[in-house]
């Protein structure tokens, strides 16, 4: 049973619609990923450039976790879909708890410049569960209107 | 023509091609990622490798560009200033277009609307 590290479905009463897709943590199922981001982006009105957007970071934070997990991990991708914004939480094992995702790279600063916010975090692992990296980003449907 | 094993490869294809004297057209077509930018990274290699004072990619066809294949082209825009020409790229979609405004890097190349006037030199 996952004990995981994980959105809880209480955290979405709020409104949000969740939709979570797990993979083994190869590159050649990111695109799979990529699609689902633009599909509800899609259905959520974003505007075309909004969709463009969240793909290309989706798919940066699936890569960059592909990067350091271990061998046998998933790649759990979660994405919260609000009211003009959608919220993603993507997450991976790592071998060890000091597998770290560097922040000082072109790949990083792309994700920051396409994101409206993006974090990563680094989880030991407590409890005879494993050590895990997630990356969130949020993404807005569009331009705020001032 | 991108050939892989796995079931759920991506797919890239390239073609290098000569349309007139001078003027050197690397086609891209389909989604450049972490999986085909091996792939991608070789057929610069081989544009930037190559005889002429034009240097054109074909992006008509990129249907998605990731980091990494915007890493290999910012490489790219550089190697041409080395050889002293700016790199000429064909955008029409929005999967390429929008990474190179939102990044502010289209400035590093010159962009056309198709391969003809791409092609097209100084006479």
């Amino acid at each position: 049973m996952s004990d995981l590290d994980s959105p809880s479905p209480a955290d979405a009463l709020d409104g949000a619609s969740t939709v979570e897709v797990r993979t083994s943590a190869s590159a050649a199922l990111i695109p799979t990923i990529r699609a689902v981001a633009s599909d509800l982006a899609a259905r959520a009105d974003f505007d075309l450039d909004a969709i463009s957007d969240l793909r290309m970071a989706v798919d940066e934070a699936c890569a960059t976790l592909v990067d350091v997990a271990a061998p046998t991990s998933w790649l759990r991708c979660t994405f919260l879909v609000r009211p003009e914004r959608i919220e993603v939480h993507a997450q991976v094992q790592t071998k060890h708890s000091d597998a770290v995702v560097s922040t000082d790279t072109f790949g990083w600063r792309v994700l920051q410049t396409l994101a409206d916010e993006v974090t990563v975090h680094h989880d030991p692992g407590v409890d005879g569960a494993g050590p895990t990296v997630g990356i969130r980003l949020d993404k807005r449907s569009g331009d705020v209107m001032r | 023509m991108n050939e892989s094993t796995q079931p759920c490869a991506d797919f890239l294809e390239t073609s290098l091609t000569r349309p007139r004297p001078g003027a050197v057209v690397l086609t891209v077509r389909g989604e450049i990622d972490t999986l085909t930018a091996p792939e991608f990274t070789a057929a610069t290699d081989e544009l930037l490798t190559s005889s002429g004072e034009i240097l054109v990619m074909d992006l008509t066809d990129v249907r998605f560009l990731a980091s990494s294949g915007l890493a290999v082209l910012i490489s790219a825009a550089h190697r041409a200033e080395d050889r002293g020409t700016r790199l000429r790229l064909v955008v029409t979609s929005r999967a390429v277009r929008r990474p190179l405004e939102i990044t502010g890097t289209a400035g590093m190349f010159d962009l056309y609307p198709d391969p003809e006037s791409a092609c097209g030199g100084r006479d």
